[in-house]
């Protein structure tokens, strides 16, 4: 499986949960026991999504959230039809650094479409307080003025991790330009038919 | 499927950060933001100089600077493991699981190097396999042709 259809980026602070995201959606597991590890560099991984009768594979790029990796998360952006910027909704400092990325992606990948996260939603509905309590309508008021959508997760029960993916992938495919592509990667990667010749002397 | 092994860096990424390099390099202060980020666009290079390359700026990060060394063990695997210098690849890997032994992505990656290691092994076997079939059928063609003489 080489071909990726739909590249989608994570980015976000450090510790706001991409990769339990990812693992969420992928492989939907969730690891509550598990110390936390900070992802080095980028990690991949594909999902076959059937839509509308065609299968798409979808390319997740988990990059790592440290500031030291930012030069490098940059070079990831490429390609890349959607970016999930996540923040962790009890921080506001996350959702600070969140608002940049989706400044940056907007100037300089025109063509990606971005995705506010909210990670963490079980904290919240746990009784924990936010550090700002006004931060979900900030949030709100945000993601409104710039066209964002806004999409309030938890990767421990899952709740509404789905529903972010799907909602992308139903973007994707409402655009028929890269509908027109995907059918185009799927002709390439069939195999050609074997023709035998015989040739008779 | 793309994985940590096969990705490859752009060219235009691994020219802007040589530059940035070159430039520090120049002006004889190199910092190590500069050296990770230039070594970790040549391990990820098609060329296996640029790999060697890639390998002894980490070798330097790790052993003159105690911050992030966990992230070049990770990228000193990576480089080995491209250049096929696979028992240096895992001994990076081990030596990263001793300190974490729980984390995923180099579990995986140490899988991803077993996994391709055995690929190539099987290959080693097909092409020796190839070789024998084909001295086996200019032995058969010429005891034919002796017999036929």
């Amino acid at each position: 499986m080489n071909r990726v259809d739909l590249k989608i980026v994570l980015l976000g602070n450090a510790m706001v949960g991409k990769t339990s995201l990812m693992q969420r959606y992928v492989h939907d597991s969730f690891n509550g026991n598990r110390p936390y590890q900070n992802t080095i560099g980028t990690v991949f991984a594909a999902k076959q999504v059937q839509v509308n009768g065609v299968s798409l594979v979808m390319g997740i790029w988990d990059t790592a959230g440290s500031e030291k990796y930012d030069a490098m998360t940059r070079t990831y952006y490429r390609g890349a039809k959607a970016a999930i910027v996540c923040y962790d909704i009890t921080k506001f400092s996350t959702f600070q650094r969140a608002k940049h990325w989706v400044r940056e992606l907007r100037s300089i990948e025109e063509n990606c479409k971005v995705y506010l996260c909210a990670t963490k939603k079980d904290l919240c509905d746990e009784g924990f307080v936010s550090d700002d309590p006004d931060l979900q309508n900030t949030v709100e008021k945000y993601a409104r003025g710039t066209q964002t959508k806004l999409f309030i997760t938890s990767s421990k029960t899952g709740e509404n991790v789905d529903k972010l993916f799907d909602e992308i992938v139903q973007d994707f495919v409402s655009n028929p330009e890269n509908l027109q592509q995907v059918e185009e990667a799927i002709v390439l990667s069939r195999k050609p038919e074997k023709r035998y010749c015989c040739t008779v002397i | 499927m793309e994985d940590v092994l096969n990705d490859v860096v752009s060219s235009e990424d691994l020219k802007k950060f040589e530059s940035v390099y070159h430039e520090q390099l120049r002006a004889s202060h190199v910092t190590q933001k500069a050296q990770f980020e230039y070594a970790w666009c040549l391990v990820r290079s098609k060329y296996s100089a640029d790999i060697r390359k890639g390998i002894l700026l980490l070798e330097d990060l790790y052993n003159n600077y105690d911050t992030e060394k966990r992230d070049c063990l990770y990228y000193l695997a990576i480089g080995n493991a491209r250049i096929k210098e696979y028992s240096k690849a895992l001994s990076y890997v081990r030596s990263f699981l001793q300190i974490e032994p729980a984390n995923v992505q180099v579990q995986q990656l140490e899988t991803l190097i077993k996994k391709k290691m055995e690929k190539e092994g099987l290959v080693g076997m097909a092409v020796a396999g190839g070789v024998i079939i084909g001295i086996a059928s200019i032995l058969g063609l010429g005891i034919a042709m002796a017999k036929k003489n």
